[in-house]
């Protein structure tokens, strides 16, 4: 009896009062207006009855809430309603289901049901494994004559040679390639643009150009070319195909004339990143834009096409793409993160070997258009993958290898500085994401009405902004942590800049995972697009592939969050792998390297638990 | 090598000019092949129906080519020979057929509150 009294007891405990006490139902109005809902992030706890109400404010706007897949839509006097268990936690998205503007892709609002435990646990394990690296790093004895091994694991030497395979070796030997790569991507570029021409001033949700560049070829690079195959998109890149085809006079063969045009050299004082990293900033200004409207894009496409014929027309080689185009110096920064690289396989043939044709050139290739040193370049930053190297090689000592992702993050050679150009870009690429998150996955109008310059006065504010938080402020911010971090060191000999240079690398990792965090939050939601746009690609009711009536899909958003999650701590740990090594290269003494390494380590993890905030929390 | 320059070079002029000519070429060939009208619907602030009046054939089976190239969605009736398409999306192209078999002017309208001059939003086709 008394068995069952405890029973019934720690049930009424347990599961009818929590029920009783917190399970509420809760009726909320939301509404809709361009390109905003309010209230915009909605709270409620585990098990209530949610009752939606949906009120346009101007014209027919959507509800479609990730993780329940429920949807609703209101025209203006007619609401939407819909209701569900709140029986899924953590922080879900709600979006406009209805394309009712320009901004469409960005109308959202947040939904958090309480308790937020994949937040927490999130919060949790970066904590508990950063804290953990930490306490091993003063705790563990380290071992003499051990290899370095990245997370103990993977020896930071190790390579697998993937040209050694003969198909693949042919393969970037034949002038072929990556000539074709370059005509079906100038195909693919030129449907863009004339979708763009003709797309015009409408909605680019159902323009090919807009969906193919902003939701396609950029989540691509950020997901899987940058960080896998380094700068593979250069490689096919079809922007320089008609320089290249001017200044060589061949488009196939090669021409070992002298080259056509003036073929300056590029001046000295701008080898370096600091143009791209101003050209890029300035192109996000106009972000509002170019990723909602079909002819901006048109013109931002036309615009660097353009430029690069007339750089090629003056400049030698490839100089646009090494110091001017926007999108090449975080590609430039975040390969040096990739998995794989092109470098020579046996630097002793190379020295008996003159001419150096990977330089010069010779009948069967170009000299390198990059103008690197193929024979001993130690970095993936401003090699191209153009691949002219392997077919110039008489001996075949070109190797494209897979290694450990982020060992260029180590290297510090005379001819290959570590510089204040790459760290700025490194801010810069950590500060557009926060921006870009804040103004295209945020739940806030007001900033949308900035970034789309409903208002000049708004829209002057968001670049001012934008400006001064990614060139001032979040370099301000992690000055203080280098401050503190030779002090902690105790070291007073070492020069402050090269404190600050060496470690503004350890936002390599974090920076790019924290772009295919975001990047992600572009594809599943918006991914279904791509499927009509392929169909009909120019809104002239084409069905190529049938697919041209296919809905808007989001998929796998209900689980985005435990994958943003799963992403960030990822590039976390990577970035506390290399911050260790890179603060042993600033200081001499480990016992230095250990205590300056602290104020960094909590840079580092100040900034994963504010993305984690911003993306799940 | 004196061949395998030619083929890139008519690879390339393919994927640019090739491209662009067969595209608008397929649709010409698309729009000769059935009597077709492209209309282009925005508010009446923005520029209204475009064109307003619309000319087709008599008796012939016509295709009219909806673009709602704005923000906001419109709506499109001609009551006359029963076409309604009740919403057309922002950014959405919808195609209507139909054959007109009386001849004389009808009028044909936005049937979504679109803005404040919504009901202005109204054209004419003319049946010859």
């Amino acid at each position: 009896m008394k068995k069952v009294k405890t029973f019934l007891l720690l049930n009424f405990f347990f599961l009818v009062l929590p029920n009783l006490c917190f399970a509420e139902e809760r009726l909320i109005e939301i509404k809709a207006k361009k390109f905003s809902y309010t209230p915009n992030i909605i709270k409620v706890k585990k098990g209530d009855l949610v009752r939606v109400r949906l009120i346009s404010e101007d014209v027919h706007h959507g509800f479609f809430l990730d993780g329940y897949n429920i949807e609703t839509s209101a025209y203006p006097g007619v609401d939407g309603s819909v209701s569900f268990v709140a029986n899924k936690t953590g922080r879900f998205t709600f979006r406009c289901s209805v394309t009712c503007g320009d901004f469409h892709p960005y109308m959202v609002g947040y939904l958090i049901v309480e308790p937020n435990i994949r937040f927490y646990t999130f919060i949790f394990l970066v904590i508990f494994l950063g804290l953990g690296s930490i306490l091993l790093l003063f705790f563990k004895r380290e071992k003499v004559n051990d290899k370095d091994k990245l997370f103990g694991l993977i020896d930071l030497n190790w390579r697998f040679e993937l040209t050694k395979f003969k198909i693949i070796r042919t393969l970037f030997k034949s002038r072929w390639f990556p000539l074709l790569l370059l005509i079906f991507n100038l195909f693919v570029f030129t449907v863009i643009l004339i979708a763009g021409f003709i797309g015009g001033y409408q909605a680019g949700n159902y323009n090919f150009g807009i969906m193919i560049v902003w939701i396609l070829w950029w989540v691509l690079l950020m997901l899987i070319l940058v960080p896998v195959f380094s700068r593979a998109w250069c490689m096919m890149c079809p922007f320089p195909i008609f320089s290249d085809w001017f200044q060589r006079k061949r488009l196939f063969a090669v021409n070992q004339d002298k080259p056509s045009g003036l073929n300056l050299k590029w001046p000295k004082k701008l080898k370096n990143m600091w143009l791209m990293n101003i050209v890029f900033l300035f192109t996000t200004f106009f972000s509002g834009f170019f990723t909602v409207r079909p002819f901006a894009t048109f013109v931002l496409l036309g615009f660097i096409i353009l430029l690069a014929f007339i750089i090629g027309m003056i400049f030698e080689k490839r100089s646009f793409c090494l110091y001017i185009c926007p999108i090449s110096g975080f590609q430039g920064l975040y390969s040096q993160f990739a998995m794989s690289e092109i470098r020579v396989k046996n630097p002793e043939i190379c020295k008996k070997h003159t001419p150096k044709t990977c330089f010069v050139g010779n009948e069967n290739g170009y000299g390198c258009p990059w103008l690197l040193t193929p024979f001993d370049f130690k970095k993936n930053t401003y090699c191209g993958m153009c691949t002219e190297c392997f077919k110039t090689c008489p001996y075949d000592n070109m190797a494209f290898n897979l290694r450990p992702p982020g060992v260029d993050l180590l290297v510090d050679t005379k001819r290959e500085p570590k510089g204040l150009d790459e760290a700025w870009k490194a801010f810069i690429m950590l500060g557009i994401a926060i921006v870009f998150f804040l103004a295209y996955q945020g739940p806030w109008g007001f900033i949308k009405d900035m970034a789309r310059a409903t208002t000049l006065d708004g829209y002057l504010r968001f670049i001012i902004f934008h400006t001064i938080f990614n060139l001032l402020v979040i370099p301000a911010v992690f000055f203080v942590f280098v401050y503190l971090s030779k002090l902690f060191s105790g070291n007073k000999e070492i020069p402050l800049k090269k404190v600050f240079i060496n470690f503004a690398y350890t936002l390599v990792p974090i920076g790019l995972g924290v772009w295919i965090t975001f990047s992600l939050g572009i594809i599943l939601p918006n991914g279904s697009y791509i499927l009509h746009i392929l169909s009909d690609p120019f809104a002239w009711g084409w069905n190529l592939f049938g697919t041209a009536n296919f809905p808007w899909t989001p998929v796998f958003t209900g689980i985005m969050g435990y994958l943003q999650g799963i992403t960030l701590i990822i590039f976390y740990l990577f970035s506390l792998a290399y911050g260790f090594r890179l603060s042993k290269q600033v200081y001499p003494e480990l016992k230095q390297a250990k205590y300056g390494w602290i104020p960094i380590f909590s840079f580092l993890t100040l900034i994963t638990l504010i993305f984690l905030w911003l993306f799940i929390g | 090598m004196k061949r395998n320059e030619i083929i890139a070079v008519i690879l390339v002029i393919l994927a640019t000019v090739g491209t662009v000519v067969g595209i608008f070429g397929i649709e010409k060939y698309r729009r000769a092949k059935l009597f077709t009208v492209e209309l282009i619907a925005r508010q009446p602030a923005h520029g209204n129906w475009y064109p307003r009046r619309i000319k087709v054939p008599f008796g012939k089976e016509v295709r009219i080519i909806i673009r709602n190239i704005e923000t906001v969605s419109h709506g499109f009736a001609l009551p006359a020979f029963n076409v309604a398409v009740p919403e057309i999306k922002a950014g959405e192209v919808v195609v209507v057929r139909f054959t007109p078999d009386k001849k004389g002017t009808f009028p044909f309208m936005c049937t979504v509150w679109c803005s404040d001059e919504h009901m202005d939003m109204t054209g004419e086709l003319v049946v010859e």
